[in-house]
């Protein structure tokens, strides 16, 4: 398990934290390049089938980074984000995948620093699940 | 052509050593050369650059190709730029699609090969996304110009006097008989002192005068219809049985038996059933209080009519329905006084000679009850005068907050009444202070200087004042007790009666202490939370007049620099659509979206956006649980193809 290089999508919005993460960028902050940014203009753009799909075409973890409550440049597109996958999460378990390969935070566009934590600790965690196996959606990865 | 027949043109970016140090372009370049799907790949060395965009354009004019994928820093910094170029070349600018390999990849990734597969894949996803990629056009519409401001107070003033100046139709509706607001009831503004009539009168009469400008008063806003660039007002003009013919020359005034409180001096002084607010309003029209002339009460009197030299009185008038049409709103409503409640436990309404502070600017004004004469209840100058900071804020039972201002106004009081009575001992009573910058630290000083004294209390709730003879005790924590002639409450600013309800209509949001909440409050603090409906002056948070007036001017600017006559409005090109042959009118887009930019076709039983509303969130397309809503540049299928294109070639 130690060479498992977990695949990890993660779904950022245009404002705070796809500039979070450049602003990592900026301060030279390293984190594992297993993270891969998909740019959204807000995280109410993540249609959690999106998520599924991440999940179903290889990726072992998904993380969803928007802008801090109260900041979003839509409103309020983040909270919406946060009510729909609060449920998202109960569900993600019925389809057999464990809710820990699954994470929504905060990153402000000033937060370099921050987004190397979310992202490295994410990494950590996600390659210490394993990788993904879904064999249809029966097979179960929790109790 | 078949997505799978696409071609990108593949442009890599070196930025000198900043991307070239981090990642192996060479192999980028020869893995990409290999692909089917993509025409050719160029490296530079700085493709923003004068001479790299000039080789970008140069490069898609000699080779056709369907889309163009630049590998270079974050999109954040040049993705416009060259999209332009792009555009410059012929191609849509849609066709572009940057993947970040510098700052989200060889900036933050520690090993080269790492940090080259990392980029690799990113620039993978951008090709596989470009296969979707649709153009995008610029959309405008036409739009009114003209602009329509609610509330004649001191920034919607000025917001009608800068756009009528810059040419456009203004309408001011004011809820009052005229013009001035909460400013018009002042004297002297601090720190600086400046005369308010004196700053007024100016604007008073360019408004008058101004033929871009047309006043509605007396008058409330009973709908608000329509969208940026194209709003409808629905205004009830209250009747004022005298027509515009009066003049204003008050010889009706002597004419009318009844007399009452007067509004415009809070309660404190006397009008006439037929009245003006003061000498000089505008508009100079007089106005008859319906429940207490005596025509309309018992039809006995009709004495103001035979004493009109205009034949001005029409006691046949009746309320009137307009409607207004315009481009932008400007919601300039401002604030009210507390409710006296809140300062009852500081003998407000029990004990003679303590006042409000909107009361003592009544009263130290030369257009108040008085006259400007600073007195007592029984006429006599005070020679002590105590001033309680913050009564009624900073409290749970009253206003939680701080309102900013009202520190400066307290500390005029002494001001003021030293100027009628120079050996007058002030005692100004505070737990804190705010002045904030040079300007107000001075005027803090200032009345130091000139003997006021500050007295700091434990806290604000031991404040309590008892009546002493003919003076007033004021006790606190804190302090040793004072005897004075006069008590004055400095009262905050609270949101004006019926902004609540006006923010329903408007459907515009109010923030947590009930002004209207700013659109953003930093970047856009004079805008509502609705596109196109701007605000000005307290009605978004307490503020001084200096500020009330630049956010009017904000308001304005704003406004028509968005909107300008014989242009269109440009539209968000990245807008939501909905297909309206798959909709099934479910209305969930309706209940997500932020801007109430989505509204139901009942005959087609379809949800149907408004793209000048629409910003482009796509809020709406992720909650389609029928795919119908889509939005545009971050399309399903562009984001599926990235999706995959991070995680497998």
């Amino acid at each position: 398990m130690n060479n498992f290089e977990p695949k990890i999508v993660a779904f950022v919005c245009n404002w705070c934290s796809y500039a979070g993460a450049d602003k990592a960028g900026e301060q030279k902050l390293d984190y594992p390049a297993n993270v891969k940014l998909i740019r959204v203009m807000c995280t109410g753009r993540v249609d959690p089938q999106f998520v599924m799909r991440a999940f179903r075409v290889g990726a072992d973890g998904v993380m969803i980074l928007g802008c801090h409550p109260g900041d979003c440049h839509y409103r309020n597109g983040n909270m919406k984000t946060l009510r729909r996958f609060r449920l998202f999460e109960k569900m993600l378990e019925q389809f057999g995948i464990n809710r820990q390969r699954f994470f929504l935070d905060w990153v402000a566009a000033g937060e370099g620093k921050k987004f190397q934590e979310v992202t490295t600790e994410m990494t950590e965690r996600v390659r210490n699940l394993g990788p993904l196996e879904i064999k249809g959606f029966v097979e179960r990865e929790v109790g | 052509m078949s997505k799978a027949d696409l071609k990108a043109g593949l442009f890599l970016c070196r930025c000198g050593a900043n991307i070239a140090d981090f990642v192996d372009l060479e192999r980028v370049a020869s893995v990409a050369r290999n692909r089917d799907d993509v025409a050719f790949v160029k490296t530079h060395d700085f493709l923003c650059s004068v001479a790299g965009k000039e080789f970008l354009r140069e490069t898609l004019e000699n080779n056709i190709v369907d889309n163009v994928i630049i590998a270079a820093c974050s999109p954040k910094m040049y993705e416009k730029a060259f999209q332009k170029t792009v555009s410059d070349a012929g191609m849509n600018f849609a066709k572009v699609s940057m993947a970040n390999i510098r700052e989200q990849c060889g900036w933050v990734t520690k090993d080269k090969e790492d940090a080259t597969k990392k980029a690799q894949m990113l620039i993978n996803a951008a090709i596989k996304r470009s296969a979707h990629n649709e153009n995008l056009q610029q959309q405008s519409m036409d739009c009114l110009t003209d602009i329509i401001i609610i509330g004649g107070g001191i920034a919607g003033m000025e917001s009608a006097i800068v756009a009528a100046n810059a040419g456009r139709k203004v309408t001011i509706i004011e809820k009052e008989i005229s013009l001035g607001g909460g400013i018009i009831k002042i004297e002297e503004i601090a720190p600086n002192m400046e005369c308010a009539p004196c700053l007024l009168a100016p604007r008073l009469s360019a408004i008058k005068e101004h033929e871009n400008i047309t006043v509605v008063t007396n008058a409330e806003v009973t709908d608000l219809l329509g969208f940026f660039g194209n709003f409808t007002v629905k205004v009830k003009k209250k009747a004022r049985y005298v027509d515009d013919s009066c003049i204003g020359c008050e010889a009706c005034f002597e004419a009318c038996p009844v007399s009452c409180a007067s509004d415009f001096h809070l309660g404190m002084g006397a009008r006439k059933a037929i009245y003006t607010a003061f000498p000089g309003s505008v508009p100079a029209t007089a106005v008859i209080d319906r429940k207490q002339c005596l025509h309309f009460t018992d039809d006995s009197c009709d004495a103001c009519v035979a004493s009109c030299p205009f034949q001005s009185i029409d006691f046949d008038e009746t309320d009137e329905e307009l409607e207004f049409s315009g481009g932008a709103v400007i919601v300039a409503t401002g604030y009210d006084n507390p409710d006296s409640s809140l300062v009852k436990h500081l003998g407000y309404g029990a004990i003679e000679n303590v006042y409000t502070m909107p009361e003592f600017e009544r009263i130290a004004s030369s257009n108040g009850p008085t006259g400007g004469n600073i007195q007592s209840s029984n006429g006599g100058k005070p020679q002590s005068v105590a001033v309680i900071h913050c009564a009624g804020s900073l409290s749970k039972e009253g206003i939680p907050y701080c309102s900013g201002i009202c520190c400066m106004t307290a500390f005029k009081v002494g001001e003021m009444v030293r100027k009628q009575s120079p050996e007058a001992v002030i005692y100004n009573i505070h737990d804190r202070l705010v002045c904030s910058g040079p300007q107000e630290q001075a005027f803090y000083q200032k009345q130091v200087d000139e003997g006021t004294n500050m007295l700091k209390v434990n806290s604000l709730s031991s404040i309590a004042l008892k009546k002493k003879k003919e003076k007033i005790e004021v006790s606190a924590d804190g302090i040793t007790s004072v005897e004075v002639d006069m008590v004055v409450l400095s009262t905050g600013l609270v949101p004006a009666e019926g902004t609540e309800k006006l923010a329903e209509m408007i459907h515009a949001d109010t923030n947590s202490a009930g002004f209207f909440k700013a659109d953003h409050a930093i970047l856009h603090e004079t805008g509502t939370t609705v596109d196109g409906i701007n605000a000005a002056g307290c009605c978004i948070d307490p503020c001084n007049s200096a500020t009330a007036i630049t956010r009017g001017f904000a308001a304005a600017g704003d406004a028509i620099a968005k909107l300008i006559p014989g242009r269109k409005l440009e539209l968000e090109m990245m807008t939501a659509v909905i297909d309206e042959d798959i909709c099934g009118g479910c209305k969930l887009c309706i209940a997500v979206c932020p801007y109430s930019a989505i509204t139901f076709d009942p005959e087609k039983k379809v949800s149907v956006v408004n793209e000048v509303i629409c910003r482009g969130c796509g809020t709406c397309a992720a909650s389609c649980p029928s795919g119908a809503a889509t939005a545009k540049h971050f399309t399903n299928d562009q984001l599926y193809a990235e999706i995959e294109g991070v995680l497998y070639e």
